[in-house]
C-alpha cells in the first residue's frame, strides 16, 4: 500500500510539473488551497526545477497549501490544554547554560523505558516544549518517556540555524547521559520531529557523534515528518527573509549531503496534500539514504496536509504515531 | 479539562450570538464560517423561514460540505486509514440482527474477556446504507484498549421511500440484539455504550429515547453515549433541502426529534460538536444539551475548537481527541 500511494503522488506531481501551474493547481497537493485554483498569472523565469520565484515562495509557505492551518493550530492548542491537565506537569532539566536550553520530560510509569525525543517545528521561529503535552500523552501511556527539547529561534540568532542544531545535538547528548536519572533506558533513545524540526532532526541524525564522545548509534530510530533535507531550494524562497543563509550553512546543514554520517534507521513521513517541494524533499532524501544502503522507509500519508501530518504524532493509530509505536515496539493492548 | 471545555463553549456561543445580531457579514468572520472556501458572497437575505434564518441559511445550515472545504479530503483519508486498520485487525464477525438482508452488524472483538461493548451508528445523511466494513479505522483503538466494537448496518433512506423510521427501528433492534447476544462474543451486556456521528447521531438519539421496558429490556440498557455532530430536532431539518430525499411528516418530526422526548432518556450523554460546524449543527447540539440539563439528566457538551463537521467525526478513531477521548473516558478504558 505504501509504495502504491507513493506512486500515485509521483504521478500527480509529474503531471503538474509538465503542464505548468494550472495543472499543478488541480493536483492532489493543491487540494487544500483556497481558492483551489489560484488566479492566472504569467510565469517568471524558472529558478529551481520548473518553478519561478512565485512558485518557490509558495512551496515553502504552508499556509498557501493548507487552508486550515490556523484551525489545526487552534485544535492542537485546545488538545494540549486537555492533555496537560490529564498528565500533569513535565520535569524540566537544563542541558546547557542558557535558559532556553532545557528539556521537558513527561515520564512513563514503566521502569527502564525507551525515550522518545521530540524536536518541534514552526519554521525555526516559534514553538516551545510545553506546547506538546498532547504528543507526550500517548507515549507515556504506552510505556515510553517523552522528552521535548526547547531550543532558540532564528529571530534571536540573527537568522543563524547553527545554534538551533547545536542545541538539539547537545540535548540528545544530555538525554543519553542522564536518561537513567528519570528512569529512561539510554540504549533506547528515539527521535521524532515535524516540519522545520525535521530539518533540525535531519542534522541531528547526521551528527559526528564520535567527536562528542558519544556512540554513533546513540539514536536507535527516528520518525521525521514533513521536513527539509536540502537547504538549497529553501534558500531561494521567501524563507531567506528570516534565515541568513550562507554557503557554509547550506552545505553543513543539508542532511542529504552527509548521509555517510547517518547511523540511525529512518522513517520519513509526508502527506499527499503537502506542497510539491516538501513532498520532493522527503522523497529525495529517502532515495539518497536508500542508495547509500542505509535503512529508510518513506511513508506517504494519503490526504493529509502539512499540519495534519504533524497532528498524527499524537495519534497512535495514524501515520507518524503508528510508525513511532511500531518503531519503539510499544504495545497498545490494555 | 472541564474548564477548557466550558471556556470553548462560551466563546463559540458568544461569537454566534454576535454573528446573528450583526447579520451575515459578522457571521462570516466567526468560526462557523472559517472553513468555507470560497467564503460566502454578500447577498440580500430573504424572508425568515426558521427563527431568523432564510431559505439559503437553512439549506446551507444542513449542508456540511458548504462549511467544510476539505469534506472530500477527510472522507478519502478515512478510506485510506480504514485499509490500514483492516490489515491490522482480525476479520470481524458478522451477525444478523433482523430478517432483512441489510440487518447485520459487524463485531470487532477485543482479546479481553467480558469486556464492554461500544456500538457505532454511522452517519452519511441517512444515505450511508450497508458499509460496516468501512469503519475498522474507528474499531481499532477500542479493540486494543479492551472493548468490543460493534458496527450496525441499516437501511439507506433512499431505499425506504424517504422514511427515517425504519432506520431508527433497525438500530433499536441492533442494540437489543447486542444486549441479548453480547455474552456469546465475549461482551458484557451490562456495559453497552453508544457512539455516533452526524445523521447517525440523530438515529442514536432516537435509540436513546426508546421505551425499552415495552420490549422487556432494562431502561438503562445503554450505560453511556457519545453523540457527535447530530440533529435532535427535525423541524428545521425538514425546512432544508434535506427534504428532497427525506419524506418528512408531522408524525416523523414529532416522534423522531429526541429533544421532544428527553424524559425517556436514561443514559448519560456526551454531546460533541466542532467549533467550525454549521451554525445550525452547533445550535442543535447546544439546545439538546440544554434540554437534557434542564430535565436534570446527566449530559456534557464538548465544543471542540478547530474542528469542522468531518474532522469531529474522524476523532471517533482518536483515543486522545474529542469523541474518541470522551468514549475512552466514558468506558474507563486503559489506552496503552
Amino acid at each position: 500500500m505504501k509504495s502504491a500511494s507513493h506512486m500515485l503522488t509521483c504521478r500527480a506531481l509529474v503531471a503538474g510539473t509538465a503542464a505548468g501551474t494550472v495543472a499543478l493547481a488541480a493536483g492532489d497537493a493543491s487540494a487544500q488551497r483556497c481558492p483551489a485554483v489560484p488566479p492566472p498569472r504569467t510565469k517568471g523565469p524558472a529558478i529551481w526545477l520548473s518553478y519561478d520565484q512565485h512558485d518557490m515562495d509558495e512551496m515553502y509557505d504552508q499556509s498557501v497549501y493548507a487552508f486550515n492551518q490556523k484551525h489545526t493550530l487552534a485544535r492542537s492548542a485546545a488538545n494540549n490544554k486537555i492533555a496537560a491537565a490529564t498528565i500533569g506537569k513535565s520535569e524540566r532539566f537544563a542541558y546547557g547554560p542558557t535558559p532556553i536550553e532545557g528539556v521537558d520530560v513527561w515520564k512513563t510509569k514503566k521502569p527502564n523505558a525507551p525515550v522518545l525525543i521530540y524536536i518541534h517545528g514552526g519554521s525555526w521561529r516559534s514553538g516551545r516544549s510545553f506546547d506538546f503535552a498532547l504528543y507526550a500523552e500517548p507515549y507515556i501511556n504506552a510505556g515510553a518517556h517523552f522528552v521535548a527539547i526547547d531550543f532558540t529561534n532564528v529571530r534571536d540568532t540573527k537568522g543563524d540555524l547553527f545554534p538551533l542544531v547545536d542545541q538539539c545535538r547537545r540535548a540528545v547528548g544530555f538525554v543519553y547521559r542522564n536518561a537513567a536519572r528519570f528512569g529512561g533506558d539510554p540504549e533506547r533513545l528515539y527521535l521524532c520531529s515535524r516540519s522545520s524540526g525535521s530539518h533540525l532532526a535531519g542534522c541531528v541524525v547526521t551528527t559526528d557523534w564520535d567527536k562528542m564522545g558519544l556512540p554513533r548509534t546513540i539514536l536507535k530510530g527516528a520518525v521525521l515528518g514533513s521536513g527539509m533535507y536540502d537547504l538549497k531550494p529553501v534558500r531561494m524562497s521567501a524563507r531567506s527573509k528570516f534565515v541568513a543563509f550562507t554557503d557554509a550553512m547550506e552545505h553543513e546543514l543539508s542532511a542529504q549531503r552527509h548521509i555517510d554520517r547517518l547511523h540511525t534507521p529512518l522513517v520519513l513521513c509526508i502527506g499527499t496534500l503537502e506542497t510539491p517541494e516538501f513532498q520532493r524533499q522527503s522523497r529525495e532524501f529517502a532515495d539518497k539514504v536508500r542508495a547509500a544502503g542505509k535503512p529508510v522507509e518513506l511513508v506517504v500519508g494519503q490526504h493529509y496536509n502539512h499540519f495534519e501530518v504533524g497532528d498524527t504524532i499524537g495519534h497512535p493509530y495514524q501515520l507518524m504515531g503508528r510508525e513511532l509505536i511500531k518503531m519503539m515496539k510499544l504495545s497498545m493492548a490494555a | 479539562m472541564q474548564k477548557v471545555k466550558s471556556a470553548s463553549a462560551t466563546i463559540t456561543r458568544r461569537t454566534l450570538v454576535a454573528g446573528a445580531a450583526a447579520g451575515a457579514a459578522a457571521l462570516a468572520a466567526g468560526p462557523a464560517e472559517a472553513q468555507r472556501c470560497p467564503p460566502a458572497a454578500p447577498r440580500v437575505k430573504g424572508p425568515p423561514v426558521f427563527r431568523d434564518l432564510d431559505q439559503v441559511d437553512i439549506d446551507e445550515g444542513y449542508d456540511n460540505d458548504v462549511y467544510a472545504f476539505n469534506a472530500r479530503n477527510v472522507g478519502e483519508r478515512r478510506v485510506y486509514n480504514n485499509r490500514i486498520a483492516q490489515s491490522r485487525l482480525a476479520k470481524p464477525d458478522r451477525f444478523r440482527y433482523g430478517p432483512s438482508e441489510i440487518e447485520h452488524l459487524n463485531v470487532h472483538r477485543t482479546a479481553r474477556p467480558k469486556a464492554p461493548v461500544l456500538i457505532f451508528i454511522q452517519g452519511g445523511s441517512w444515505r450511508g446504507g450497508a458499509r460496516a466494513q468501512q469503519f475498522a479505522t474507528y474499531a481499532e483503538p477500542y479493540v486494543k484498549a479492551g472493548a468490543n466494537f460493534v458496527i450496525v448496518d441499516f437501511a439507506d433512506v433512499r431505499k425506504t421511500g424517504g422514511d427515517i423510521a425504519p432506520l431508527v427501528d433497525q438500530c433499536r433492534r441492533a442494540v437489543a440484539w447486542t444486549y441479548r447476544n453480547a455474552a456469546a462474543f465475549g461482551g458484557d451486556p451490562e456495559r453497552l455504550y453508544l457512539i455516533s456521528r452526524s445523521s447517525g447521531s440523530h438515529v442514536a438519539s432516537c435509540v436513546l429515547i426508546t421505551e425499552w421496558e415495552k420490549q422487556g429490556l432494562p431502561r438503562n440498557i445503554l450505560k453511556g453515549a457519545v453523540l457527535g455532530s447530530g440533529m435532535y430536532d427535525l423541524a428545521p431539518v425538514r425546512l432544508s433541502k434535506r427534504s428532497s430525499f427525506v419524506t418528512f411528516t408531522d408524525a416523523m418530526v414529532q416522534e423522531l426529534s429526541a429533544i421532544r422526548h428527553v424524559d425517556r432518556i436514561h443514559t448519560p450523554v456526551v454531546i460533541g460538536v466542532g467549533a467550525h460546524e454549521t451554525p445550525e449543527f452547533q445550535r442543535q447540539a447546544r439546545e439538546f444539551a440544554a434540554a437534557l440539563k434542564a430535565a436534570g439528566k446527566p449530559v456534557e457538551l464538548i465544543v471542540a475548537p478547530g474542528y469542522n463537521h468531518y474532522e469531529t467525526g474522524e476523532t471517533i478513531g482518536h483515543p486522545y481527541a474529542v469523541l474518541g477521548r470522551a468514549a475512552m473516558d466514558m468506558m474507563n478504558l486503559n489506552r496503552g
